[in-house]
C-alpha cells in the first residue's frame, strides 16, 4: 500500500510539472484557406433582448454588426453618414435624406417612413428618450423625412441619430424584435442566448458592399481572469477593457498579442464646492492633484485630463497650470492660513481639513486615497467618505467639499451634452455653486450654434472658464485598452466609443 | 411518519414568513435606493421629480408593511414579481438559474462523494501511515484554498497550459466538469476528514472488534456494518452541503459563465432588484429546510432506533 501511495504522489507531481511545461508561446498558426473565417470576441455585458430601442441593447446589436444608424460618429469624433447621406437643418426642422441604397439584410430597402416609424419608437419603447415624443417626424418622399423639434435643436445628429439605441431595424419584417430583429447591418443574428453567447453570420446583401468575415461569437465573460486565460488559451479572438495587470502579460508577448490604447470619453472628476471653499483653496487644491501621479498609480488605464474632453478633439483644446505645490502653498498662506506644529496648515486655530466624497466605482475611491496623499504632503488634511449612491447624496446633502465623480462627458462627438449637465445653472451636476453669467450665455449660445468649428471654440472657452475658476478638477480619462490577436483589424479598437465593434471591415488571419 | 412531514411542513411555512420579513426589512433599512439605481441604470437623470415619480410607479413610496403586505399577497397567489432591472419575470429568471445551480450542485455533490469517500476508508484503515497523513494534509489544503483561487488554478492548469478543457466552455458535460470540479475539491477536504473520523469511531466500537473475534470478514464488517452506521453523520454532512450548494456559488458561476443563482443573486445585489432577492431568498430558505427534511427521512429510513423514537 505504501509503495502504491509514493508511486501516486511522484505521478501526481510528475503531472502536474508536466502540465505547466506544455504551454506554447507565439503567435498562433492562421486558420486553413478553406476554414470559415468566425471571429471569437468576449464581451463584459450580456442583455436579454436584441431590441435595439429599448433600453442600452442598442450598444449591443451595434457591437454585433447588427444595427447601423442613421449617422454614426468616426474615430476622430466627426459625425459621418451612414444610412444617411446627408441631413439640413432650417430652424427647428432637419431634413434627412436617407442613402437610396440602404437596405434590410432581408432584402427591402430602408424607406424614409419605416426610418421615422423606427425614430419614433424609441421615444415611446426608451424612457431616455422621451423626448423624442414631442417631435414631429415625418417620411416626405420616399429617401427624405423632416423632423421638427419644439425648440431649435443642433445638436440632434449627435444626440440622437448617431446615439445606438435609434439604430434602425425592419419593423414589419422582423418576427421576434427581441431574439432575432432583421437590420441593416453587416451580420444578422445567427443564434441569442438572452443575458450569453449571440453568434452572428455575414449578412450577404449587406447593402454596402461585401463582408470579409464569416462570422462573429460574442461570449459574455465579465470575470477578467476567465477572459484573460481565454486569450493566452486562443479561444477568444480579442476584447475591450483589458485590466492593468491583464495589460503587463499582454505588453510582455507582443508576438502574441496586439495591444490598442486610446484615451476614451469616461471622464473621472472631482467638484470643489464654491459654497464652503475659498477661491485661494480651490486653487491651492487644483494646483497639488497630480494627475500624472493618478495616471500612473492607476497603471494605464486613464489617461490624465486636461479638461472634461479628450485633446485630441476640437473642443478638447483647453489648458490649466502645473502641478506646482509651493504654488499652491503661497495660495493657502496669501487666504491667511498658516503651518502649525504639526506641519498642517490652519487659520484661527482650526486645522484645514478637506472633506472628500466619492463612492466605489472607477477607481474613484483609488483617487481619493492620492488626492489624500498628495494634500497631506503640501499641508492639508483630507477626510474620506464613501457615499452609496452619489447622484443623490452629493445633490441632497450638498456635505462635501471635494466631490469625485465619473462620467462618460462625450457621447457622441459632441461637448454640449457634458457642458449642460456640469456647468449650467441648476442642471444636474452644477452642484459646487458655480456662477457665471459669461459663461452662461456662452452655453446659451452653444445651444443653438450649428456650426461645428464654432461649436469647438465656444466648448474651448466655456471649460476654460470654469478651470480658471477653479470649480472642478480634472483628472482623467479612461483609456480604451483592446487586445487582439495579431492580424486581427477594425474590431473598433481605434475608436473611443464603446458601442462600435465589428464591420465590414473587420478581418482575421 | 405522514404526520412528522406535515409538522415540518408547517415549521417550513414559518419559516419562509420569517425569512422573506426579514429580508425585506433589511433591504428596505439598506442604504441606498433601488429607484436611483433603475435610473441609472437607464441614463436618466436623477431630479427630485422623477425620482419621486419613479419611487410612485415602483411603489417605493409606500410604508413598508404596507410594501410587505403587498408582495406578500401577490407571492401567495403565485407572482413573484418582476425585475426591477429589466421587467422580465422572477419566476422566469428563478427557473431558469435553479437548473444551472442544481446540475452544478449534483455533479459537484457527486465528484466530491466519488473521491472523498474511497479516501475516507483508505485513511481510516491506514491510519498514522504516510497516505493517511498525506491525505489530511492535502484535505486541509483544499479545505483551506479560496474558490477562485482554485478556479483560476484549475483553468489555468488544465485550459491554458495542457488544453485539456476550453475556458469558453459550453452548458454540458463537458462545461460542467471544471465548475463541479471548483465547488468539489474544497468539499473534498471537509468530506474526507469528517468521513474519517466517523469511520474511525465506528471502527473503534466493540460491535466490530466482536465481529472480527467471530471471524467475520473485514470486508463484511466494513461494509455492511461501519458504512452503514456512519450513514447518519455522513448523511447529515451531506444533507446540509446540499442545502449550502444550492444557494449557488457566485465566484464559480462569475469565473466559468455558469448562469446559476448565485450570480443572479450577485446581480440582484448590485442592482438592488428586490424583487429578485426576495426570490431567491425564498427560495433558498425552501431549498434548505426541504433538503434537511429529506434527510430527516433518510434517517428514518436508516436508523430503526430513530423510527422507535
Amino acid at each position: 500500500m505504501k509503495r502504491i501511495s509514493c508511486l501516486a504522489l511522484i505521478l501526481a507531481v510528475c503531472l502536474l510539472l508536466g502540465l505547466s511545461a506544455c504551454g506554447e508561446k507565439g503567435p498562433p498558426a492562421p486558420a486553413p484557406a478553406s476554414a470559415p473565417k468566425i471571429l471569437k470576441l468576449a464581451e463584459s455585458f450580456a442583455y436579454a433582448s436584441l431590441d435595439a430601442h429599448k433600453d442600452w441593447n442598442g450598444w449591443y446589436t451595434s457591437i454585433y454588426g447588427l444595427t447601423e444608424t442613421l449617422f454614426k460618429v468616426g474615430d476622430d469624433l466627426s459625425v459621418q453618414p451612414l444610412l444617411a447621406q446627408k441631413a439640413e437643418a432650417d430652424g427647428r426642422t432637419w431634413t434627412i435624406t436617407l442613402d437610396p441604397a440602404a437596405a434590410f439584410s432581408n432584402g427591402k430597402a430602408l424607406t424614409a417612413d419605416m426610418a421615422a416609424r423606427n425614430l419614433r419608437r424609441v421615444g415611446e419603447v426608451n424612457e431616455r428618450f422621451s423626448d423624442v415624443k414631442d417631435y414631429v417626424i415625418t417620411a416626405v418622399d420616399e429617401h427624405t423625412l423632416t423632423i421638427t423639434t419644439p425648440e431649435v435643436y443642433p445638436t440632434l445628429l449627435t444626440d440622437k441619430l448617431t446615439n445606438a439605441a435609434f439604430g434602425i431595424m425592419d419593423l414589419d419584417g422582423s418576427a421576434d424584435l427581441d431574439n432575432a430583429p432583421v437590420c441593416t447591418g453587416p451580420f444578422k443574428v445567427k443564434s441569442f442566448e438572452p443575458e450569453g453567447t449571440v453568434e452572428v453570420a455575414r449578412n450577404e446583401a449587406y447593402w454596402k458592399g461585401s463582408v470579409k468575415l464569416d462570422g462573429v461569437v460574442f461570449y459574455y465573460m465579465n470575470d477578467d481572469e476567465s477572459k484573460l486565460m481565454a486569450m493566452q488559451s486562443r479561444e477568444i479572438d480579442g476584447y475591450s477593457g483589458v485590466t492593468a495587470a491583464a495589460k503587463e502579460i499582454y505588453a510582455a508577448d507582443p508576438a502574441s498579442y496586439v495591444l490598442t490604447v486610446i484615451p476614451a470619453t469616461r471622464l473621472q472628476f472631482y467638484v470643489l464646492n464654491e459654497n464652503r471653499l475659498s477661491d485661494q483653496v480651490r486653487k491651492a487644491v487644483n494646483l497639488t492633484v497630480d494627475n500624472d501621479a493618478i495616471a500612473a498609480f492607476l497603471g494605464g488605464t486613464v489617461s490624465p485630463a486636461m479638461g472634461p474632453f479628450g485633446a485630441g478633439a476640437p473642443y478638447g483644446k483647453v489648458t490649466k497650470p502645473k502641478v506646482d505645490t509651493a504654488a499652491a502653498k503661497a495660495a493657502l498662506e496669501a487666504d491667511g492660513y498658516t503651518l502649525n506644529a504639526d506641519g498642517m496648515y490652519e487659520k484661527d486655530g482650526q486645522v484645514l481639513t478637506l472633506h472628500i466624497c466619492f463612492y466605489h466605482a472607477r477607481s474613484l475611491d483609488s483617487i481619493a486615497l492620492l488626492i489624500q496623499e498628495q494634500l497631506k504632503a503640501i499641508g492639508v488634511a483630507a477626510a474620506l467618505t464613501g457615499v452609496e449612491d452619489a447622484d443623490s447624496t452629493y445633490r441632497v446633502t450638498g456635505d462635501y467639499d471635494i466631490a469625485l465623480y465619473c462620467m462618460i462627458a462625450d457621447q457622441a462627438g459632441d461637448p454640449y451634452y457634458a457642458i449642460n449637465a456640469l456647468f449650467r445653472q441648476g442642471s444636474d451636476w452644477a452642484l459646487g455653486g458655480f456662477r457665471s453669467d459669461e459663461c452662461e450665455a456662452l452655453i446659451n449660445e452653444l445651444q443653438s450654434e450649428t456650426d461645428v468649428t464654432k461649436r469647438a471654440d465656444l466648448a474651448n472657452r466655456i471649460v476654460q472658464m470654469v478651470i480658471d475658476d477653479n470649480a472642478f478638477g480634472f483628472v482623467g480619462l479612461f483609456n480604451k485598452t483592446t487586445v487582439t490577436a495579431p492580424g486581427v483589424r477594425n474590431i473598433g479598437e481605434n475608436s473611443p466609443f464603446d458601442f462600435y465593434a465589428v464591420g465590414a471591415e473587420t478581418d482575421m488571419p | 411518519m405522514l404526520k412528522y412531514i406535515a409538522k415540518r411542513l408547517l415549521h417550513l411555512a414559518g419559516i419562509l414568513v420569517a425569512v422573506s420579513f426579514l429580508t425585506f426589512l433589511l433591504m428596505y433599512l439598506a442604504p441606498g435606493d433601488a429607484a436611483v439605481k433603475k435610473l441609472n441604470a437607464q441614463g436618466i437623470a436623477v431630479s427630485a421629480e422623477v425620482l419621486e415619480k419613479t419611487r410612485a410607479d415602483m411603489g417605493l413610496d409606500r410604508p413598508f408593511l404596507v410594501q410587505y403586505g403587498d408582495w406578500a399577497f401577490r407571492v401567495l397567489h403565485g407572482d413573484l414579481g418582476a425585475s426591477y432591472k429589466d421587467g422580465m419575470s422572477v419566476a422566469g429568471k428563478l427557473g431558469k438559474a435553479v437548473g444551472y445551480t442544481a446540475v452544478l450542485a449534483l455533479g459537484s455533490l457527486a465528484l466530491a462523494l466519488l473521491v472523498s469517500l474511497p479516501l475516507a476508508l483508505l485513511t481510516a484503515l491506514k491510519k498514522d501511515s504516510l497516505p493517511d497523513y498525506l491525505l489530511r494534509f492535502l484535505s486541509f489544503v483544499a479545505n483551506s484554498l479560496p474558490n477562485f483561487l482554485i478556479s483560476v488554478l484549475l483553468m489555468y492548469f488544465l485550459c491554458v497550459k495542457a488544453k485539456l478543457l476550453p475556458v469558453v466552455a459550453e452548458k454540458n458535460l463537458k462545461g460542467l466538469l471544471l465548475p463541479a470540479a471548483a465547488l468539489a475539491i474544497p468539499m473534498m477536504g471537509r468530506f474526507l476528514r469528517q468521513f474519517r473520523a466517523e469511520i474511525l469511531e465506528q471502527l473503534g466500537k466493540d460491535y466490530v472488534s466482536a465481529a472480527r473475534a467471530r471471524g467475520v470478514k473485514a470486508r463484511y464488517i466494513l461494509f455492511r456494518n461501519v458504512l452503514h452506521n456512519a450513514s447518519i453523520s455522513i448523511l447529515t454532512i451531506v444533507g446540509l452541503s446540499v442545502g449550502t450548494l444550492f444557494g449557488g456559488s457566485v465566484v464559480i458561476e462569475t469565473v466559468f459563465r455558469w448562469p446559476g443563482l448565485g450570480k443572479l443573486a450577485m446581480d440582484a445585489i448590485t442592482n438592488r432588484d428586490y424583487p429578485v432577492l426576495q426570490g431567491f431568498v425564498l427560495f433558498s430558505a425552501a431549498v434548505y429546510v426541504l433538503v434537511n427534511l429529506l434527510t430527516d427521512i433518510a434517517y428514518h429510513r436508516i436508523d430503526p432506533r430513530v423510527r422507535q423514537e
